[in-house]
């Protein structure tokens, strides 16, 4: 119509054109045509501004004034640029009301609206905005074509739209389409307007929700449901921000009471089941409301059944202001083409005999009463056959107001009990005319049983007889004749049909009938699978369905999981049942508005079949007398109403200068979303929140992360790091943190020995304090006690030391969680390990300082030693797999490599632990000893230098280059030695006793002078004794370590080697050093922890042997690192003991040094016993390979006999087990390891073990002369063990030793030749200290020096042999390392 | 960066997520062990029961869970942060945060 003003429209030529529009008003207010231009006009009104709001108060108060002086001032208003649309609107709304007034009511409506407008601008100072039309969106009306267009359906709209409509429409026809377009349309033209669709229960509320949604697809966000159930404050909130509101009437009643609703937004209501709105009703109580606002809305009720009676349906058009009456019923032309085919069916039922007997009876009770009652005049009818119930009450109430004049006041009571027992008999009547005998027994039962009707019947004779006739029937008669009939009507039903697809529907008025009816469909129960619907309340017999078992039942029925629903009047309207294809009507009886709707149930979408049952009689005659009734409604209806009701006049709401067009329209609706009770609300704050925030690089980072294939961090890619403590911000690290990391180094020194414990350490180093006071220690270490040569180990030694302190740095902090203290602990350790004497100074400090003046140091790092030792026997004991003792025996030499002072008590670590765990394994697998031993020879070898180890030629060269260097032949000799004491410990079978008595005899040695400690070591040499002897050094030590001891045999041995190691300390005090005891003190508490230390240590060790087997080959390599890891470990771990050690042995070694004649003489005693255990060893393990190369390598029984020497110097009763263990420790390392290693392995082991021994022998002896050499190794044993000869021997012989170590082949030769004779001399000097140490031994003793006579006689056949074979054993020795290793 | 407080909202959306994909899972799950019950016991029909509500969380949870959560970023961000630093990265990267992962995780 105008749109291209309307587009066109500028501010320039608005001026104009309004006051043509003036004019055109002028003209419309006579003709109620408004112009196209003044719809122009009306349109910017919709731009407000300030000013216009401003003034609009003044001009406000020109609006109450006549219509037409409204108009001026409103265009004059327009021509100062102040328009208000709404005002404009509401103007001419109210002018063309006006004009258009034909009603009778018009005018109060105008009127009204006038008020409005008038009120508006006093409104509008407070910021209130009427409701504002989109004039764009006015321009048409939509109507949508998602479903087949109707054209009934489209007219009907079509006049809802503009006028209050009430739709009277059969069910299943389309109301509810009506009103979502109604809706829709007015949710387009009123931006700001809000729309109320109510309807009668919580179920429709949220069944209309839906089906308006996918009709017109209303933006969720703008609707709500609103029930009772959404408290008051919330509702308030979605009035104001909602726009469109499905609610309850009785919601809609209180909001507008409370004034929550913001009724003059209001544009549009919808009335669903309209037909409830008589009397009181929410629905009459609300619009009455609006309307005394007032406000102006769009009103449209909908109903199927819009009333029996025209006064009814007045008075619905009366309570809602209806403008219109739309009603078509089936047989409308415009109808017909959608309804389908609805048979309905009315079968006569007779009453039975029973039944009959029982009407009559009950009517020869009613009589009486009816005609007393009439005698009084309060009947009119005496016909008690027709009286009905409705006709009683009315009766009663007329009573009640008039009572007769005649009548005395005492009968008043009388009369109603005579009312009140008509009402119940009636009603009993009725309910057996309709339902059968069943509910009318029930109820009468049920009444006899108390209250009034019990006082005047229950002496009633015919009351009696009817109910035995009853009680009689119900026991054994015939079924009702309605339910057999229902259930012919249900069988065939289900018999023509499929039954799985067919849906019925049987209504009954009364809830004891539904039972009736259920017992009955329970005897076709093969073809019925029914269920029962009723309502809520619960009753004395029947309880109640709540809602969610009503939805249930429905869902279960749309599923299939019935197909038959017994139903009360809930039933009848509104819940959304499915279609059904027949409907029952159990009683006829009813309104024809119920009837309607229940015959709604079906028909809908396809032909359907109403069957009625009605008895004859009563029932019939009521059924046709409402059937009649209905059909006199319908013609009053017809033709719109016009003509049988008197409407009420309702505004256009939209200004009639919009002449909204229909326009169809495919909507595009949305999937509906049931509303969640809180989702909508959090995503509608939440979503915006965070992707308002970030940008666009931040929103691509977030797809990075977490888009199609998310990056998924990984946990395991950084396990180096996982094996120490991160640094943390403010949380600390947890207990789990702790076991991780523990368990990360334990599984890294497995998989990664060098790396992960370089990565480690680096990390530590990094983290911080420990590099720092290693790399000191390392210089300290390398200035001081290294020469030149010194260097090289040092940096061997240094790297294992880094790797190995890594480890234990890491080791410790797992094991003392706090990484401070751990990394002090650490830090100290190192410092130990290097510098002992020197670095004592430096970080050590306490420890340092008073260890480093005292050779108890060195006794006590002795101890410590032992217990390192003890802990990888035990270690390997625990761990069957020899190559951790292996490791561990490995480690011990590569500890003594690099640490040379260390050496004498690392060796004879390493050869405790191969004796240990050569008595373990020979018990097991003397191969895996003989492995375990070779490797600690191929490290000695190694550090003989063989090309094998790189770590054991710079060993052996730095022992050369040094004094200490010294140390290292000894070491390698100690190897030797060692390895033979392992066989001595094979042959006394019992490793903790020899061990122990290796333990106890490096204490005995130390304890030499005194000879009081060895007895009791030799007793201790038992467990228990050793435990006594720990008890004697420090039971609380003892214990400390008992309660550490690992499981039994481990735990004797490590309580014996813990004893031991406090015996030391002991023998140590009571030695010579009075230092010592304080020592001893603090090695013991030290101790403990290192005996902690030493144990993990040793499963570190003993993981990494099982896991790393492959390593054990390369041994030279892998075992100097782990020796040297082991080594530090105990070192570090024991660090305080070895520091300790370190200094002491230094300490010692210038003792010995000093001393070295007298230790001399002493180590050849030991080695004297040394050999006289390998003779034993070879005896008793298999004397021809181990006496071979006991022969072969005198050297090497000598420093075999050096480490028993300096265990027996230490203690007899290490002597003894010594000797025996030495002996067979050595034999049976080489004879284990051959026998066991009966392969290849076993000889290359024998070779490297004997090699290896050579080579600590020829790098022993050559330097020194061969004696000297020998001596040295033995002191340099010794003064690891008994560290004061030792040393003194080992200084003088290790310098030598040094020199000729660097010749190695020659000294080797020479050593051999040299070391059988000292070897030997010792060897008997030895055996004789053993002798005198232990009586009980001596006897053992005097045969193994026998042996070790022989052996040593051999032996020097076997060391030129050896020396022979030296080369080759060399080139085997990597062999056959790789072979132990394997 | 302590001052600022995760909004508990926020992490309420979050859970929403997570326990509404939980409860997809468990259904998927739920579905897939169906077929196996059906074979030993041969019963359908699916229950209307307390498994399908929806789970819930109360404000005060929301908000500790906030602070909780607000902790544990601010505590990966400052570790992977230390490793980046001591790696001489003025930017933190993936494999800083991974480093730190394990024993973050064990830390909360």
């Amino acid at each position: 119509m105008s749109s291209p003003p309307l587009i066109g429209g500028g501010d320039d030529d608005e001026g104009f054109d309004w006051e043509a529009a003036v004019r055109e008003i002028d003209v419309a207010c006579e003709n109620a045509k408004p112009s196209s231009s003044s719809f122009h006009h009306s349109r910017p009104s919709s731009v407000l501004d300030l000013d216009a709001e401003n003034r609009r108060p003044a001009a406000g108060g020109a609006w109450n004034s006549e219509v037409a002086s409204n108009y001026s001032s409103s265009s004059s208003l327009v021509n100062n640029g102040r328009r208000t649309g709404n005002c404009r609107q509401m103007t001419l709304d109210s002018f063309v009301g006006k004009a258009a007034a034909v009603r009778q009511v018009k005018k109060w409506v105008v009127e009204d609206v006038e008020g409005s407008a008038g009120s508006m601008g006093e409104v509008r100072e407070g910021g209130f905005s009427c409701v504002e039309i989109d004039a764009e969106a006015a321009k048409t009306w939509v109507y949508p074509v998602n479903v087949p267009l109707r054209e009934y359906q489209l007219a009907i709209t079509r006049t809802a739209l503009f006028s209050n409509t009430l739709v009277a429409l059969p069910t299943g026809l389309g109301k509810t389409l009506i009103a979502a377009v109604v809706m829709y349309n007015y949710f387009r033209w009123f931006p700001e307007g809000k729309i109320v669709f109510a309807a009668p229960s919580r179920p429709l509320v949220l069944q209309q929700i839906e089906a308006c949604h996918n009709i017109v697809g209303i933006p969720q966000e703008w609707t709500i449901d609103m029930t009772g159930q959404i408290n008051p404050t919330k509702r308030t909130d979605f009035w104001k921000t909602k726009r469109v509101f499905f609610v309850t009437p009785q919601v809609l009643e209180k909001d507008i009471q409370a004034g929550t609703c913001l009724v003059r937004n209001l544009v549009c209501l919808v009335i669903d089941e309209a037909h409830r709105a008589m009397g009181n009703y929410a629905y009459c109580v609300a619009v009455r409301e609006l309307m005394a606002v007032p406000v102006e809305l769009r009103i449209l009720a909908l109903s199927a059944t819009p009333g029996s009676k025209q006064q009814t349906v007045q008075q619905i058009i009366d309570n809602l202001q209806i403008s219109t009456l739309e009603y078509r019923d089936e047989n409308d032309p415009d109808v017909i083409p959608y309804v389908h085919n609805r048979k309905i069916e009315l079968i006569a039922v007779p009453m039975g005999k029973d039944a009959l007997d029982i009407n009559k009876l009950l009517l020869d009770v009613i009589r009486p009463y009816v005609s007393r009652l009439s005698a009084v005049g309060l009947l009119q009818n005496r016909d008690c056959q027709t009286l009905s119930p409705p006709d009683l009450l009315n009766s009663r109430d007329k009573f009640r107001r008039a009572p007769p004049q005649d009548l005395p006041q005492n009968k008043f009571g009388e009369i109603e009990a005579y009312f009140g027992g008509l009402l119940t008999l009636y009603h009993i009547k009725r309910l057996l005319s309709s339902h059968g005998i069943r509910p009318a027994y029930e109820m009468l039962k049920e009444k006899l049983e108390q209250g009034s009707f019990a006082r005047l019947m229950s002496r009633n004779e015919d009351i009696k007889k009817m109910k035995l006739l009853m009680e009689r029937n119900l026991t054994h008669g015939a079924p009702s004749p309605k339910l057999s009939k229902m259930l012919e009507v249900l069988i065939d039903h289900f018999k023509s049909k499929e039954s799985q697809n067919s849906r019925v529907i049987i209504f009954s008025n009364f809830r004891g009938s539904v039972r009736d009816i259920m017992n009955s469909l329970a005897s076709i129960s093969d073809l019925v699978k029914a269920t029962e619907f009723i309502g809520q309340s619960s009753g004395k017999a029947l309880k109640g369905q709540s809602q969610k078992v009503q939805q249930a039942v429905l869902q279960k029925f749309r599923a299939g999981g019935y197909n038959v629903i017994v139903a009360t009047s809930i039933g009848e309207e509104g819940l959304d049942i499915m279609e059904v294809d027949l409907v029952v009507c159990f009683d006829a009886n009813v309104s024809p508005l119920r009837m309607i709707q229940r015959m709604g149930r079906t028909g809908r979408k396809h032909d359907g079949r109403v069957v009625v049952l009605a008895c004859e009689g009563s029932e019939m005659k009521g059924y046709t007398r409402k059937l009649a009734n209905s059909r006199t409604i319908t013609k009053h209806m017809h033709n719109g109403g016009t003509s049988s009701f008197s409407f009420h006049s309702s505004s256009r709401m939209i200004p009639h200068i919009f002449k909204p067009e229909v326009q169809f329209v495919e909507m595009s609706i949305e999937q509906y979303i049931p509303r969640g009770k809180k989702v909508k609300d959090a995503t509608d704050i939440q979503t915006p929140i965070f992707t308002k925030k970030l940008t666009a690089a931040e929103s691509a980072v977030v797809a990075k992360y977490f888009q199609p294939c998310p990056w998924r961090p990984s946990l395991i890619a950084f396990p180096s790091f996982q094996a120490f403590p991160s640094r943390v911000h403010q949380v600390m690290h947890s207990h789990r943190t702790g076991m991780l990391i523990d368990t990360m180094q334990n599984l890294q020194a497995l998989s990664f020995p060098l790396d992960s414990r370089g990565f480690s350490f680096e990390d530590e180093a990094a983290s911080g304090k420990c590099q720092g006071t290693e790399s000191p220690n390392r210089d300290d270490n390398d200035e001081e006690d290294l020469g030149v040569g010194y260097g090289t180990p040092e940096h061997n030694s240094q790297s294992n030391s880094r790797d190995s302190e890594g480890p234990i740095s890491q080791k410790l902090t797992t094991k003392n969680l706090s990484v401070l203290d751990l990394t002090g602990e650490s830090h100290s350790t190192h410092a130990f390990l290097f510098g002992s004497d020197f670095v004592s100074v430096d970080s050590l400090g306490k420890v340092l300082i008073s260890y480093v003046p005292s050779l108890p140091l060195k006794l006590v790092s002795y101890p410590r030693c032992p217990d390192n030792e003890a802990v990888p026997l035990n270690c390997a004991k625990r761990s069957p797999s020899h190559l951790k003792t292996l490791v561990e025996g490995s480690s011990g030499p590569t500890v003594l490599q690099n640490f040379c002072t260390h050496l004498h008590s690392l060796s004879e670590d390493p050869c405790k632990r191969n004796i240990s765990v050569d008595g373990l394994k020979l018990s097991e697998s003397a191969i895996l000893v003989g492995d375990m031993v070779n490797g600690g020879d191929s490290v000695g070898d190694s550090f003989v230098d063989f090309g094998i180890n790189s770590p054991c030629p710079s060993a052996d060269e730095c022992c050369h280059s040094r004094e200490d260097t010294e140390l290292s032949p000894r070491l390698t000799n100690m190897m030797q030695n060692g390895v033979v004491p392992e066989s001595p410990t094979n042959d006394h079978d019992l490793l903790n006793d020899k061990e122990r008595a290796e333990i106890i005899t490096p204490m005995k040695l130390h304890t030499r002078l005194l000879t009081v400690s060895p007895g009791p070591w030799r007793n201790e040499s038992n467990a228990a004794a050793v435990i006594g002897e720990a008890d004697m050094a420090d039971p609380s030590i003892i214990d400390q370590i008992q309660t550490p001891l690992r499981e039994t045999s481990a735990a004797k041995v490590d309580k014996i080697v813990y004893s031991i190691s406090p015996a030391p300390k002991a023998s140590n005090s009571s030695k010579d050093w009075p230092f010592s005891p304080a020592d001893d003190k603090s090695d013991s508490v030290k101790p403990v922890r290192r005996l902690k230390r030493l144990r993990k240590v040793g499963d570190l060790e003993k993981n990494k042997n099982p896991g790393s087997i492959k390593d054990a080959p390369s041994f030279h390599e892998a075992n100097p690192n782990v020796c040297v890891n082991g080594a530090h470990r105990n070192q570090p771990k024991q660090g305080k003991g070895k520091r300790e050690q370190f200094g002491i042995i230094q300490d010692f070694i210038e003792e010995e040094a000093e001393v070295s004649e007298n230790g001399e003489v002493s180590e050849d005693e030991r080695v004297d016993e040394d050999d006289n255990s390998y003779d034993q060893s070879f005896i008793d393990d298999r004397i021809n390979p181990t006496a071979g190369s006991a022969e072969t390598q005198p050297s090497r029984v000598d420093m075999m006999a050096v480490y028993r020497r300096s265990l027996l110097s230490q203690s007899p009763m290490v002597r003894e087990s010594p000797s025996a263990s030495f002996t067979p420790d050595c034999n049976s390392s080489c004879s284990s390891g051959k026998n066991n290693t009966t392969g290849s392995s076993s000889t290359n082991t024998l070779h490297s073990l004997r090699t290896p021994l050579h080579e600590n022998q020829e790098g022993l002896q050559p330097s020194p002369a061969v004696p000297c050499t020998a001596a040295s190794n033995i002191p340099t044993e010794n003064s690891t063990m008994l560290e004061m000869r030792k040393r003194r021997k080992l200084t003088f012989h290790q310098p030598a030793a040094s020199v000729p170590i660097i010749n190695l082949e020659e000294e080797f030769s020479k050593q051999l030749e040299a070391d059988p004779n000292p070897s030997n001399n010792i060897d008997d000097p030895d055996t004789h200290e053993d002798m005198l140490y232990d009586d009980q031994f001596f006897a053992a003793l005097d045969a193994l020096e026998a042996q070790a006579t022989t052996t040593q006689q051999n032996r020097p056949n076997l060391s030129v042999q050896k020396q022979d074979t030296m080369l080759p054993n060399s080139e085997l020795h990597g062999t056959p390392t790789f072979d132990l290793g394997i | 960066m302590d001052e600022q407080n995760i909004d508990p909202g926020l992490i309420h959306e979050i859970f929403k997520h997570v326990w509404t994909r939980t409860a997809l899972e468990r259904e998927k799950n739920g579905r897939n062990e169906a077929p196996t019950d059906a074979d030993f016991v041969t019963v359908g029909g699916a229950g209307t029961s307390k498994k399908n509500r929806p789970t819930s969380a109360n404000s005060n949870a929301l908000k500790l869970s906030a602070e909780l959560i607000r902790i544990f970023i601010s505590e990966a961000v400052q570790r992977a942060a230390a490793i980046a630093e001591a790696e001489g990265e003025s930017k933190i990267e993936a494999t800083h945060f991974e480093r730190i992962l394990p024993q973050l995780l064990l830390d909360f």
